[in-house]
């Protein structure tokens, strides 16, 4: 039994309902069908706690199908959090030896290269110029992989923006190497292996002389800053994220006019699973002289981008549909401009954004302002 | 269960029309996509047991893929269960002789909005929620707005003639479909045009209005526009009695007011919705209205309705109960723990009646449904200058699977029998899919014979959902 009294209850309840959170889940956008829903990975769970029937194949597809965006959860007026009653359920296929073939292809890469790219792990961060630099608050800037391999222009510009204004940074390399946070292998249910990449997270971390650790990263943030000391790996310094850091300090950042109007899509982790809305916003009012266009599905409302917990790596035209969903959400706020503050959210709606969109990460667009350059937008 | 060989024929069939991302044989699918809302399935899976399922279900994009999926179901003589959002609460989406269900969930375009007619065009599958938001950005609403509409879907409105709960002014689906498209079962797309009304003959969209999947494939859907409201007022009364309270409604319409909700909760479901959050005479009925319209109109109708009510006995409560409802009416909708828990089994019996009745199927319903032992609890909501409906609300719990089942039927037959016997009509907005098939013909009497005479013109080989609406039943 991987489910106490509390969740089969709950799974119960899920299970039962007329399926009246189904209409956000982006899942059920995806593929139009009651398969891929809360409701439906619910009644999965609930017959095979109850014994009707066991998870086959196709369940166990279904039960990945979720990006545990937790949108369900915003409409449940019972607060069912299916997308950690799922997130359970993986962990017990996970030890079963379930899980589909593209999340063992990842998880082995994260084992091997520490990255679920497959990119060498001496290429993580040696690319990226850091300033000696004397005096002025010290940041450990967590990179996180998407960013050190798939969204470099956010780790650089992260960099450059936070030594532009007076902070001493200090990036992971040699001995003192960044692994991969563990988040995509968290979320997957391989919290072993995600462990180990933590451990050794956790005791670089607490071993450097820092005043505290930054990430742009929401799925790092997490890990972190949740998953971390639910584990029992507790940070000796504190952990932000960008939007936090630059939101406390915003008074200080310069503001100029974008041409075009600007929108803000909340990456999950950050949002929902972080309560972290008002910080990026206020930052980019700041920079923008408060030009922020919200989309109509915004804040805990937010959809997601189509590129978590291992969707993107199983179905990748079916997280593109969803993604370039949100990106004609972000058109139809009229915004020529979508700032995110995640590089997997950044990398997603950029791939499906076309001509007449430009996809920014929070520090892009701090740092455009910052240099007094506008955004060349079409 | 379909044997092998034709299995793999009709898959065969089915990939070439729609592709094989769209057919899907594995029994998880055909599981977690066989249920609607029904109570009783809800209790039977908590329980444990399996739904009757489909031997596949098969996602169409077009009224042409409709059509080919049609003539073959046709030619071999395959079950087709049409299936919308899989929201309704009679299990008239179970497809319990197998066969195929034909989900319409992939056909969800919202077509252009006609301002100058004040129309919008949908195809089937589309969300309640999502075309209501669409006209909302426009500056309209639909007027329909069921306590379903995030997982309802625009065919299932109108296959099951169904009512939003502002249908007191802005009309029920019958009145607000102007335009409607039909795949007959051997495969013709027809079209009923849009027109806000004619004398062409009888109205061929009231036939498939509410027709259940059992005539055909409702595909496509012209559904008339409101402007949205410049003011949604709310006002509540308390009433020492049902009768009071009914003869308040009742008054209210007679004089040509319109209110957008009017709805009565007896002293049982008042207190169980109401007691909590407002002081009201204990034993008392609670009155919700609501208007609609633009400040002047409201101010007359709210101030007219408002003298009746205390004409009558009511005490004026203020807009909190009304407003408290409005901003709740989907709380209601999602499982408790109460509802889900051992062999829990609620439901709503949603009659209607003409006032000269209304109050004795009330009374009949009530007590007969109580002397089975269960709990109910009732509201008359959906009102109309001639008369309303009642959602006579009921609860029971019991020791096993078995009593449970089988008492949940004593308490619908008992029910049944009371309203028709004092003149009442069975269903007002839920239809009648499997949990009220068996009563069609009394309900209908001698016009039964009508629609099944019709469906064996247009479905004579009984292939359009079976078992629902009292037609094609098997052996």
């Amino acid at each position: 039994m991987i489910f106490d009294e509390t969740h089969t209850e709950q799974i119960r309840m899920c299970a039962a309902c007329p399926k009246m959170c189904r209409h956000v889940c982006p899942t059920f956008f995806a593929w139009r069908s009651d398969s891929p829903t809360p409701h439906g990975r619910a009644l999965l769970i609930h017959q095979a706690i109850i014994g009707t029937r066991e998870i086959d194949e196709r369940g166990v597809e279904v039960l990945f199908q979720c990006l545990e965006c937790s949108h369900c959860l915003t409409w449940c007026k019972p607060e069912i959090d299916i997308a950690t009653i799922v997130e359970e359920q993986r962990k017990a296929l996970v030890a079963e030896e379930r899980r589909p073939k593209g999340l063992v292809e990842m998880a082995q890469a994260i084992r091997q290269f520490h990255n679920p790219y497959s990119e060498p792990h001496m290429s993580r961060n040696n690319w990226l110029p850091i300033k000696k630099k004397k005096g002025g608050k010290s940041l450990f800037y967590f990179i996180g992989c998407t960013a050190a391999y798939r969204e470099q222009e956010i780790a650089s510009s992260t960099v450059d923006l936070l030594e532009s204004l007076g902070y001493r940074i200090s990036i992971g390399n040699g001995s003192s190497d960044e692994w991969c946070c563990g988040s995509p292998l968290f979320r997957t249910g391989d919290v072993e292996l995600g462990l180990e990449q933590a451990r050794h997270n956790a005791q670089m971390l607490n071993e450097m002389n820092v005043d505290e650790i930054i990430v742009t990263c929401p799925g790092c943030f997490r890990a972190l800053s949740k998953d971390y000391p639910e584990h029992g790996l507790i940070l000796n310094k504190p952990v932000r994220h960008i939007s936090q850091l630059l939101n406390d300090i915003k008074d200080n950042l310069p503001a100029i006019d974008f041409m075009g109007k600007i929108t803000y899509h909340d990456p999950c982790h950050l949002g929902r699973h972080s309560k972290i809305y008002d910080e990026p916003r206020n930052v980019i009012k700041q920079v923008s002289n408060s030009n922020l266009n919200e989309m109509e599905r915004t804040r805990d409302n937010a959809m997601c981008c189509g590129n978590g917990a291992g969707l993107r790596t199983l179905f990748p035209e079916h997280a593109k549909k969803i993604g370039m969903e949100r990106v004609q959400q972000a058109k139809q706020s009229g915004a020529s401009i979508l700032v995110t503050a995640c590089p997997f959210c950044k990398n997603m709606l950029q791939s499906q954004s076309g001509n007449d969109l430009i996809v920014l990460d929070l520090p892009e667009l701090v740092l455009q302002a910052k240099r007094g350059r506008k955004v060349k937008t079409h | 269960m379909l044997d092998s060989k034709i299995m793999k024929k009709l898959y065969k069939r089915m990939v070439s029309i729609v592709g094989t991302d769209y057919v899907h044989q594995q029994e998880t699918d055909r599981v977690l996509n066989a249920h609607d809302a029904w109570p009783l399935s809800e209790a039977k899976l908590r329980s444990g047991e399996m739904l009757p399922l489909a031997d596949m279900v098969v996602f169409p994009s077009s009224r042409e893929e409709v059509s080919a999926i049609l003539i073959a179901a046709n030619e071999m003589e395959i079950p087709i269960t049409p299936v919308g959002g899989g929201a309704g609460t009679c299990g008239g989406t179970l497809p319990i002789y197998g066969g195929i269900q034909l989900d319409l969930k992939r056909m969800s375009k919202i077509y252009d909005i006609d301002d100058q007619s004040m129309t919008i065009r949908a195809q089937a599958g589309v969300v309640g929620i999502d075309l209501e938001e669409t006209a909302n950005r426009h500056g309209y609403t639909l007027g329909h707005t069921p306590t379903s509409l995030r997982a309802s879907n625009l065919g299932g409105f109108i296959a099951t003639r169904s009512g939003g709960s502002m249908s007191s002014l802005y009309g029920k689906i019958e009145d607000l479909t102007l335009g409607l498209e039909v795949v007959l079962p051997n495969g013709s797309i027809i079209e009923c045009k849009s027109v806000p009304r004619h004398s062409v003959g009888p109205d061929l969209r009231q036939l498939f209005i509410g027709s259940e999947g059992t005539l055909g494939v409702i595909t496509e859907a012209t559904l008339r526009l409101f402007l949205l409201p410049e003011e949604r007022r709310f006002r509540s009364f308390s009433f020492p009695d049902v009768h009071s309270g009914l003869e308040a409604i009742r008054n209210i319409f007679r004089v040509g007011i319109h209110p957008s909700i009017a709805r009565l909760y007896d002293p049982e479901d008042a207190a169980m919705s109401f007691s909590m959050h407002f002081e009201f005479e204990e034993g008392y009925c609670i009155l919700l209205l609501g208007f609609d319209g633009d400040l002047t109109h409201v101010d007359l109708d709210d101030g007219k309705s408002a003298e009746i009510c205390m004409t009558l006995g009511g005490v004026d409560l203020g807009e909190g109960p009304s407003k408290r409802w409005w901003e709740h009416r989907y709380d209601m909708y999602y499982p408790t723990r109460l509802t889900t828990s051992g062999y829990a089994i609620g439901d709503t019996i949603d009659i209607v009646a003409t006032y000269d009745k209304l109050e004795n199927v009330y009374h009949s319903m009530k007590k007969a449904m109580e002397a089975t032992g269960a709990i109910v609890m009732s509201h008359f909501s959906h009102m109309y200058q001639n008369g309303g409906s009642i959602y006579m609300i009921f609860f029971t719990s019991q020791p096993d699977a078995e009593t449970a089942w089988a008492m949940y039927k004593k308490i619908w037959d008992e029910g049944v029998a009371a309203c028709l016997k004092e003149g009442g009509t069975m269903s007002h907005q839920h239809g009648v899919g499997l949990s009220r098939s068996t009563y069609t013909e009394d309900e209908l009497g001698s016009a039964f014979q009508v629609l099944k005479k019709v469906k064996e013109i247009l479905d004579p080989k009984g292939i359009m959902n079976p078992g629902k609406l009292g037609l094609g039943v098997r052996e």
